[in-house]
């Protein structure tokens, strides 16, 4: 029997449930895909640990602290800005390409819900993996001095590039426009974030422009929450983060609803 | 036609008009109304502008100009009203390869706001009714052609659409196999009221379960009607013929 048009509470529900099936899929992927999505991640920050923070951190002094306490906080910034970036834009990328995306867009969610249900894979995924690899630190690199904010930054910095990663994977038609923007804006964007040392070593013009870095900010505040460390007020940074965020959750939001590059 | 058979109506589509961003003109003024619970079949050469008008009504293309409703719910303005009450098999195949084929038609029962439970059960009446179910754990690029097309219609009836778009659904499929979709479309509209619109390029399939039949052409409905009364207009003897007169 065929069911009749619904009310809007109902509507509300159906699209409730809608989100979290998506959601629910995303995280799945990530999950079943472990090898892929969360072992490299945790590898690759344990080895940057054990190298820099290991092997060179004897020889190495920043701001009177271990190394490896120094650039924990940059190395968990590094791997959420590149997990939840990854997973987004991979994940629409494939569901565009091969076409499957067209079961979601034809179904009665919301616009922001789609972003949500996207966002969720990548969130997931660079959370859990920065979650192991502070988890395999800590007994080398110490406790969180402000627990609070640690969380905010790493939960922004999250946010932030989980929607980029949406916006990238609606815009990429090819492998290698979607590589393109991981490759030669993200990663560099990060790499000079201040996560291995502090900016105001750099010199003229570099420590100014590290302020335009946004990265920076969200390396910034995770390690003033974990070490106490900071070189820009840290609510400064949190509200830049967040007005970072909002401002592309909204980007993405248009974008979905405009059904760009994914609708005829 | 009436303001309440606009609301009645399964399919309203009034002057619609759709270009694409490279200046193809798909539709153009496209006029096309369908009655709950009839069998239409939309006939004309590729190109001629049916995926667009089904990829309007599903919203995976953008906004047309003109109007287009389904029960009366606008396309545009309550797009989520209207989404629910469509079910789509596409013309391509198309089906997410991180999910078995039971996984498939439970995720898009739970996109259209089945619960969990609800979605499970769903599934399996489908696999079951579309001799899926020593199938339900394999994934998608693992079943012949002629599986994947029953999938997809499947997965279009997941949410009990009250209007069901099947697009080509059995282009490369066998006879025997064709015969049976036909058999299971039949009891869906008789015995479920379900409203079906149909594109197809086999004139058989449309005879076979068409109440009404239209020709589509250069974006245009160039006429309607019940298969004989199109016959008898074009002449011939059959709808092959007249489809060929009115072609031309």
């Amino acid at each position: 029997m065929a069911v009749a048009a619904p009310t809007a509470r109902e509507l509300r529900t159906v699209q409730r449930r809608a989100m979290w099936a998506l959601a629910g899929r995303e995280m799945r992927r990530v999950l079943s895909l472990w090898t892929q999505t969360l072992l490299p991640p945790v590898l690759t920050g344990v080895i940057f640990l054990a190298v820099f923070g290991g092997v060179l951190g004897d020889r190495l002094q920043v701001a009177d602290i271990d190394y490896l306490r120094f650039i924990l906080p940059g190395l968990l910034v590094m791997t959420v800005v590149a997990q939840a970036f990854a997973n987004n834009s991979t994940s629409l990328f494939q569901a565009k390409n091969e076409g499957y995306v067209e079961d979601v867009l034809s179904s009665p969610m919301q616009p922001w819900q789609l972003l949500v249900g996207y966002m969720s894979g990548g969130l997931l995924r660079a959370w859990l993996a920065a979650f192991v690899l502070w988890l395999l630190a800590w007994p080398f690199a110490g406790g969180i001095e402000h627990p609070a904010v640690t969380v905010a930054a790493l939960g922004l910095c999250g946010l932030i590039f989980a929607a980029l990663g949406v916006i990238t994977g609606m815009w990429a038609d090819t492998f290698d426009q979607h590589s393109f923007i991981a490759n030669v804006l993200i990663t560099p964007l990060a790499m000079v974030a201040g996560v291995f040392y502090s900016v105001d070593r750099l010199p003229q013009p570099w420590e100014t422009l590290t302020y335009f870095d946004p990265i920076f900010y969200l390396v910034d505040a995770t390690r003033y929450g974990y070490t106490g460390l900071q070189d820009t007020p840290t609510w400064a940074a949190l509200t830049v983060a967040a007005l970072v965020a909002a401002g592309v959750f909204a980007l993405a939001v248009t974008l979905l609803r405009r059904g760009w590059r994914l609708k005829a | 036609m009436s303001d309440l058979e606009h609301q009645s109506a399964a399919l309203w589509a009034e002057d619609v008009e759709k270009f694409y961003g490279d200046g193809t003109h798909a539709l153009r003024g496209f006029s096309l109304h369908i009655p709950a619970g009839g069998f239409f079949g939309l006939l004309g050469p590729n190109g001629s502008g049916k995926s667009t008008l089904i990829g309007m009504i599903s919203g995976l293309v953008r906004a047309p100009a003109g109007c287009i409703s389904v029960f009366g719910c606008d396309v545009v303005a309550q797009a989520p009203h209207a989404r629910l009450q469509v079910g789509v098999a596409p013309q391509d195949v198309h089906l997410d390869r991180f999910l078995t084929t039971r996984e498939v038609l439970e995720y898009h029962g739970r996109y259209f706001g089945l619960a969990r439970l609800e979605a499970s059960r769903r599934a399996d009446e489908l696999l079951e009714a579309f001799d899926l179910t020593a199938k339900a754990n394999t994934k998608p690029n693992r079943l012949s052609g002629g599986m994947r097309r029953r999938l997809l219609i499947a997965r279009a009836l997941v949410h009990r659409p009250r209007l069901l778009i099947l697009d080509e659904p059995t282009a490369g499929v066998d006879l025997k196999l064709r015969r049976e979709l036909w058999a299971y479309l039949r009891t869906l509209h008789q015995e479920h009221d379900t409203t079906v619109l149909l594109t197809t390029h086999y004139l058989e399939e449309a005879e076979e379960l068409c109440e009404r039949v239209g020709f589509i052409r250069g974006g245009q409905l160039i006429a309607q009607g019940a298969i004989s009364e199109l016959v008898e207009r074009y002449g011939g003897d059959d709808l092959e013929d007249a489809y060929t007169e009115a072609m031309r």
